[in-house]
C-alpha cells in the first residue's frame, strides 16, 4: 500500500513537472473557460436576477467543457514518445497509473476553478466565493475525473480518439451535474433546498464507486 | 438435448405467439381507463419496453462482467446484442411515452427528470455502439465493451436515484406514493402478462442477435482466409 502510494505521488508529481515547464494545457483550458463565460454572456442574455440562479450551472458547464481539453491530454505525453510500455513496467501494480492520472486531472480543475471563479466574479459582478461552492465544485471536478481519466484512457486507443471521449463521458457525468448544479444554486442563490444534504451525499458515493470501479478494472484497458 | 438452432427456433415461435396474446389482452381483455380513457392502453407496453431495456443494460453489464473473467468472445456477442435490443426498447418506450404524453400532459415531451434520465441512458448506450465502431482488434474491443457496459450500469441506478429527489410528474407505478394510476384485476394481470411476454421477446432476439454475430465473424474469416488464399496463389504464380 506505502508503495503503492508514493508511485502514485511520484506519477502525479511528474505530471506536474512536465505541465508546469510547458503549462499547454492549463492555459488551453484557462483560456477556453474565459472565451466560453464570454459566449454565455451573449447567448444568455443575462439579468441580474437571473444570474445568481444560474451562475453555479454556468460555471460547472464551463469547468466540464474546459475540462475535456485536459482529459484528452492526459495520456497524450506518453502515447507521443512511445513511453507507456515503459511506465507499465516501472509501477508496482498497474492501478497506480490510473490513479496518478486522476490525481493530476482533478489538481487540473482544481486550478481551473480557482481561476475562473475569480475571473466570474469579477466580470459578472457576483461574489462566487464560498467555501461550500468551492467543496461541492471539488466533489464535483472528483467524480469527473474519475470517469473522465478512465473513459480518456479508452478513448486514446480507439480510431476516432478525441472525438469519442465527450460522447462516451457525458452521460456518465449526469448525477454529477444535477448534483452540482442543483446544490450549487441551492448554496449561491440562498433559497432552502429541503433535499441539499442528499446531493451532496449522491455526488460522495457517486466519486466513491467511480474510483474504486476504475480502479478494478482499469489494468483491462490498457493490458493486451 | 435440443440442438442450440431448434431452441432459439421454438423460442421465437413461442415469443410471436405471447406478444400476438399480449396484444389482444390489451385490446380486449384490459378495461378502458376511466380517466384517460383509450391511450391508457398505451401503458401496457411502454412499461414492457423500460422493463426490457433496463433488463437488456443489467444484462450487458452482467455480460461484461463474464467475459472480463472468461474472455470469451460469445459474452461480448451477448454483451453487444444486448445492448443493441436494449436501445431499441428504450426508443420504443420513450416514444411510446411520448404518444401517451400528447392527450395527457399536453406536449409530446417534457423536461421531466424521469424523461430527461432515460434519454440519457440511451445516449449512454448510442456512444457504447460509438465506441465499438471505431474500434477493429475483437478482444480489445471486447475489453473496452465489457468496461463501458460496466461503467455505465453503475451509473444507471445512481441516475434514478437523482431523479428521485427531483419533483416528477411521471405516474409511479411501483413503490411508495404511487397514487397516481389505479390500476384493478384485469389491469394488473394484462400488465404482467405484456411484461412476461416482452420478456421472452427480449431473450429470443437475444439469442437471434448472438447468432447473427457469430455468423458475421465466421464469414469475416472466411473472407480474410480467401484472400491470404488468393495471394498464396498470386505469389505462387509469380
Amino acid at each position: 500500500m506505502r508503495a503503492w502510494l508514493s508511485t502514485a505521488w511520484v506519477l502525479v508529481w511528474k505530471d506536474l513537472v512536465q505541465e508546469w515547464r510547458s503549462r499547454d494545457v492549463l492555459t488551453s483550458m484557462f483560456a477556453f473557460a474565459v472565451l466560453s463565460l464570454f459566449i454565455f454572456n451573449y447567448a444568455l442574455e443575462l439579468s441580474p436576477i437571473n444570474r445568481a440562479e444560474i451562475a453555479p450551472g454556468l460555471i460547472w458547464v464551463v469547468m466540464v467543457f474546459a475540462g475535456t481539453l485536459g482529459l484528452n491530454r492526459s495520456f497524450a505525453a506518453e502515447q507521443d514518445q512511445g513511453s507507456f510500455e515503459g511506465l507499465m513496467m516501472a509501477v508496482p501494480e498497474l492501478s497506480v497509473i490510473y490513479l496518478a492520472k486522476m490525481i493530476t486531472n482533478l489538481l487540473m480543475m482544481f486550478g481551473l476553478a480557482i481561476l475562473v471563479i475569480p475571473i466570474y466574479s469579477l466580470l459578472y459582478n457576483q461574489s462566487l466565493f464560498d467555501l461550500r461552492f468551492f467543496g461541492i465544485l471539488m466533489l464535483g471536478a472528483w467524480g469527473y475525473s474519475a470517469a473522465g481519466t478512465l473513459i480518456s484512457s479508452m478513448t486514446v486507443q480507439t480510431r476516432m480518439r478525441d472525438l469519442l471521449l465527450p460522447v462516451l463521458l457525458f452521460p456518465l457525468l449526469l448525477p454529477v451535474n444535477m448534483a452540482v448544479v442543483k446544490s450549487g444554486s441551492a448554496i449561491i442563490a440562498a433559497s432552502s433546498v429541503p433535499e441539499f444534504q442528499s446531493w451532496i451525499n449522491l455526488l460522495l458515493v457517486y466519486d466513491v464507486i467511480m474510483t474504486v470501479v476504475s480502479i478494478l478494472v482499469f489494468e483491462y484497458v490498457i493490458r493486451e | 438435448m435440443l440442438s442450440e438452432n431448434k431452441t432459439i427456433t421454438i423460442l421465437s415461435i413461442l415469443a410471436a405467439i405471447l406478444f400476438v396474446f399480449a396484444f389482444f389482452m390489451v385490446i380486449f381483455y384490459a378495461p378502458i381507463e376511466v380517466n384517460m380513457g383509450l391511450v391508457q392502453k398505451v401503458f401496457y407496453f411502454h412499461m414492457s419496453a423500460a422493463w426490457v431495456g433496463m433488463l437488456a443494460f443489467l444484462m450487458a453489464a452482467v455480460f461484461g462482467i463474464l467475459y472480463l473473467v472468461h474472455k470469451d468472445l460469445k459474452w461480448d456477442r451477448l454483451l453487444a446484442s444486448s445492448v443493441e435490443i436494449g436501445l431499441l426498447f428504450t426508443v420504443i418506450c420513450i416514444l411510446s411515452g411520448m404518444i401517451w404524453a400528447r392527450p395527457i400532459w399536453n406536449t409530446w415531451w417534457t423536461w421531466d427528470p424521469r424523461l430527461t434520465t432515460v434519454t440519457i441512458m440511451a445516449f449512454t448506450y448510442i456512444a457504447f455502439i460509438l465506441l465499438r465502431r471505431s474500434m477493429d482488434e475483437p478482444s480489445k474491443r471486447a475489453q473496452f465493451s465489457s468496461i463501458y457496459a460496466i461503467i455505465g450500469f453503475v451509473t444507471v441506478p445512481l441516475t434514478f436515484f437523482s431523479a428521485r429527489l427531483l419533483r416528477t410528474i411521471h405516474p409511479i407505478i411501483f413503490g411508495s406514493g404511487g397514487v397516481d394510476m389505479n390500476l384493478n384485476q384485469p389491469m394488473l394481470t394484462t400488465m404482467f402478462i405484456s411484461l412476461g411476454a416482452f420478456t421472452v421477446v427480449y431473450v429470443a432476439l437475444l439469442l437471434q442477435r448472438e447468432r447473427l454475430m457469430q455468423a458475421e465473424e465466421a464469414l469475416m474469416r472466411l473472407r480474410l482466409q480467401t484472400e491470404i488464399d488468393a495471394d498464396w496463389e498470386d505469389q505462387a504464380d509469380a
